[in-house]
């Protein structure tokens, strides 16, 4: 049995503080621990920033953050309509030349279990983070 | 969910020691940016950032801090943190900044 939440959050920065505490609140109540419950309020702040970072500037559309809980696990869907972006060309940040962008995948991508992003190029992308309550 | 800045000179040591407390996300960063910006534009010299009041901070405050770091490497300056909580503490071994801007851990 899972539950699903939803939020719809308009694209500005003043509202990823808001989903992170949402989230964590959440995650704190499906019984993961602290360290975990901060990883997830990370993971998915990242995940908001880079909505709202790289969403073309004059589309003020909602993107969706929807939660699903339960059977052990959390699973966290970030689904915007901001643009897209070619996946192809990510490339993982060198740590002994640390630059200021791209943190936020790695990140993301080091603190979750699983992670999923899809995205079209003219539309929008998706990611899709889970974490399982026995984790190491 | 606000960010909370002091900074101020040591003049007996010749450098900047800057407070934080709160939260640096993408909301507060650029209030972040802009007093790190401020005082090394004020004087060139080594900035210390007290961390033991910051709760939380993201990318796009590590990447200020990044910015900064690259800003100051031309001459020669250094930025260290100071306490930072364990949370904060694993981002930064995450990114490997800690080795290079955390003396003590």
């Amino acid at each position: 049995m899972t539950d699903i939440l939803r939020f719809s959050v308009p694209g500005k920065p003043e509202y990823v503080g808001t989903i992170r505490l949402a989230v964590s609140s959440l995650a704190n109540c499906a019984g993961f621990d602290i360290e975990a419950v901060e990883d997830i309020k990370v993971a998915v702040s990242e995940a908001c920033t880079n909505v709202v970072c790289h969403g073309q500037p004059n589309r003020e559309e909602c993107y969706e953050v929807s939660c699903e809980v339960g059977e052990g696990r959390i699973i966290i869907s970030v689904i915007d309509r901001a643009g897209g972006y070619d996946i192809s060309k990510y490339r993982r940040p060198i740590m002994d030349k640390p630059k200021e962008g791209g943190l936020g995948i790695f990140i993301i991508k080091t603190l979750m279990d699983e992670v999923d992003i899809f995205s079209e190029l003219g539309l929008g992308t998706s990611i899709k983070m889970v974490k399982y309550l026995n984790s190491i | 969910m606000s960010l909370q800045i002091q900074s101020s000179f040591n003049r007996e040591l010749n450098q900047w020691e800057i407070k934080a407390a709160g939260e640096v996300d993408i909301s507060t960063a650029p209030k972040f940016r802009a007093c790190l910006d401020t005082a090394f534009q004020e004087k060139k010299a080594d900035i210390v950032l007290y961390l033991e009041e910051l709760n939380y901070i993201d990318s796009t405050g590590l990447g200020v801090i990044i910015g900064t770091m690259s800003k100051m490497k031309e001459n020669k300056n250094r930025i260290t943190l100071v306490n930072p909580k364990e949370n904060i503490k694993k981002l930064l071994n995450i990114i490997s900044l800690d080795r290079i801007l955390c003396p003590e851990i």
